[in-house]
């Protein structure tokens, strides 16, 4: 195997041209070295332009090799959309964290991955770029082709960046997770919220839900029964009762039930939206 | 893309720069252990779960188990060989000692090397930040709580 850390996109585009089909492209490493490796890998994680954070007009802009541990310390993650920050800051251990990468989370294409639940949640879409050079945006929940496999061919495309608009006043998100352990573990059930409020009803809403099907999955039916609602203890009860109806789920010997992970959706997203609500308020610590 | 198995590696190691021959596939645990003679580094689970492998990249506590050699080309690796200094052995892991956080000792080198990542980030961690920071090595001996005492208390030395 060879193995080429990249100093510029443009070296990237061209290792993954020339290994025709061989040669991957690489970020943190936790997921595809514990798989089968391919004749070539093309490091991107020390490249300036997939490693910044920063927010251009509108939209905050996060590199996809940007680290777990970067994406939740980051001031701007933390102030303008938190529930990134509360998705990254639980995935597996520091060691992790520290290595592995938001884009690696989602082109890995696991069904309830951290970071990627929360990205949905957010509703960031994808900057995506081919070995021919053609630019394509996608949101990230339509990225998914099965489970475990995502629509990037990593031996031919390469995520630049994910971008969404930050949670400015009168907005909010949250992410939340249960699992057997506090840390590296992973969880039965993730799931998160984005939430604008105005006049104290709500105005725009995501529920996200993982794991359901293939993709971090939005409850839609239930986003629609509180459009126009104050989120108080009522709708935060439909919440729970809508968002576990909503979905069908499967059980799996080595986590949980598909009847206990019914009703964690229902309490994860119903918990997700009420801390949302509650940073859009403006309750939670300044800014979040 | 070459049809080279191996390559030429150069990275910083402890301080000093060194240049290896090496598959570039392979793990930096690997190439610790069997290349460079390094056993400090203990092998355990191999996928990134144990932390018994902790060695510090560019600064940062990662699983040497889950890097590919390749990746540390002209980065910096640190690893427990370099806490002891002039045949005296770090504070660290002499609080380690006094506090009796070492029991089998297979977790130590690891759990030191999580210790010695977040003392340099953060000198002065409370006690749920030393937790977070360990979360990621297993012991099976010790239950944890002398280990988090130990890293405290070396902190507590780290202030005066
Ligand atoms: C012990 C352990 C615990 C873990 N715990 C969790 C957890 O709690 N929650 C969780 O969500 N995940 C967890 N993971 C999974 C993993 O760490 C994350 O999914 C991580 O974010 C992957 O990022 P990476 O940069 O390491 O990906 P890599 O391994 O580098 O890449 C993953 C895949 O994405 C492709 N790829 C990466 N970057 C790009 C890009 N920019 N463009 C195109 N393709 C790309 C690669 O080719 C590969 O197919 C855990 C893993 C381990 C080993
Ligand atoms: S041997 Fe690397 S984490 Fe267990
Ligand atoms: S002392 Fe034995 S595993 Fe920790």
């Amino acid at each position: 195997m060879s193995y080429l850390i990249a100093s510029s996109l443009d070296e990237v585009l061209t290792s993954l041209r020339d290994g025709s089909g061989k040669a991957r492209v690489v970020a943190g490493g936790t997921d595809l070295y514990l798989q089968d490796l391919p004749y070539g890998l093309v490091d991107l994680s020390c490249l300036k332009g997939t490693t910044v954070i920063e927010q251009e007009d509108d939209l905050i802009s996060l590199g996809s090799a940007v680290t777990h541990t970067a994406a939740a310390s980051s001031p701007l993650v933390l102030s303008r959309a938190r529930a990134l920050a509360e998705g990254c800051e639980v995935i597996g251990s520091p060691q992790i964290r520290n290595i592995g990468t938001i884009g690696g989370n989602v082109v890995n294409a696991a069904p309830a991955a951290d970071a990627a639940v929360a990205l949905v949640g957010l509703g960031a879409e994808a900057v995506i770029i081919d070995i021919e050079g053609n630019i394509r945006q996608e949101a990230v929940e339509n990225l998914y082709w099965e489970y475990n496999r995502s629509l990037i061919d990593s031996t031919r495309e390469v995520m630049i960046s994910l971008q969404f608009k930050p949670c400015m006043d009168g907005e909010g998100s949250a992410f939340t997770r249960f699992a057997a352990r506090r840390a590296l573990a992973l969880p039965m059930v993730n799931a998160a919220a984005r939430v604008k409020l105005e006049n104290g009803l709500v105005k725009e809403i995501r529920l996200v839900a993982a794991p359901v099907n293939p993709a971090p999955t939005r409850l839609v039916k239930t986003e629609e029964l509180v459009i126009g609602k104050p989120v108080n203890d009522q709708t935060i009860s439909m919440v729970e009762r809508s968002a576990a109806e909503e979905v069908e789920v499967r059980g799996s010997l080595l986590r949980c039930s598909a009847r206990y992970r019914l009703h964690l959706v229902g309490v994860l997203v119903s918990r997700a939206l009420k801390t949302a609500a509650e940073r859009a308020m403006g309750q939670g610590k300044a800014g979040e | 893309m070459n049809n080279l198995k191996k390559q030429v590696l150069i990275f910083q190691l402890n301080g000093e720069p060194v240049e290896i021959f090496a598959d570039p596939a392979e793990s930096l645990l690997t190439v610790l252990r069997e290349k460079l003679g390094l056993y400090g580094t203990k092998a355990g689970c191999g996928k990134g779960e144990c932390g018994a492998c902790t060695v510090l990249l560019d600064d940062r506590a990662v699983n040497s188990c889950l890097v590919p050699a390749g990746k540390v080309q002209g980065r910096k690796v640190e690893t427990i060989e370099n806490l002891s200094q002039g045949g005296k052995v770090h504070m660290i892991q002499e609080e380690f000692v006094e506090k009796g956080a070492v029991q089998c000792g297979f977790c130590s080198p690891g759990m030191v090397m999580s210790a010695y990542a977040l003392l340099k980030e953060n000198p002065q961690p409370n006690p749920e930040q030393v937790k977070v920071a360990i979360s990621g090595n297993l012991c099976r001996c010790s239950g944890y709580k002398q280990i988090e005492e130990a890293i405290l208390s070396a902190a507590e030395r780290l202030k005066n």
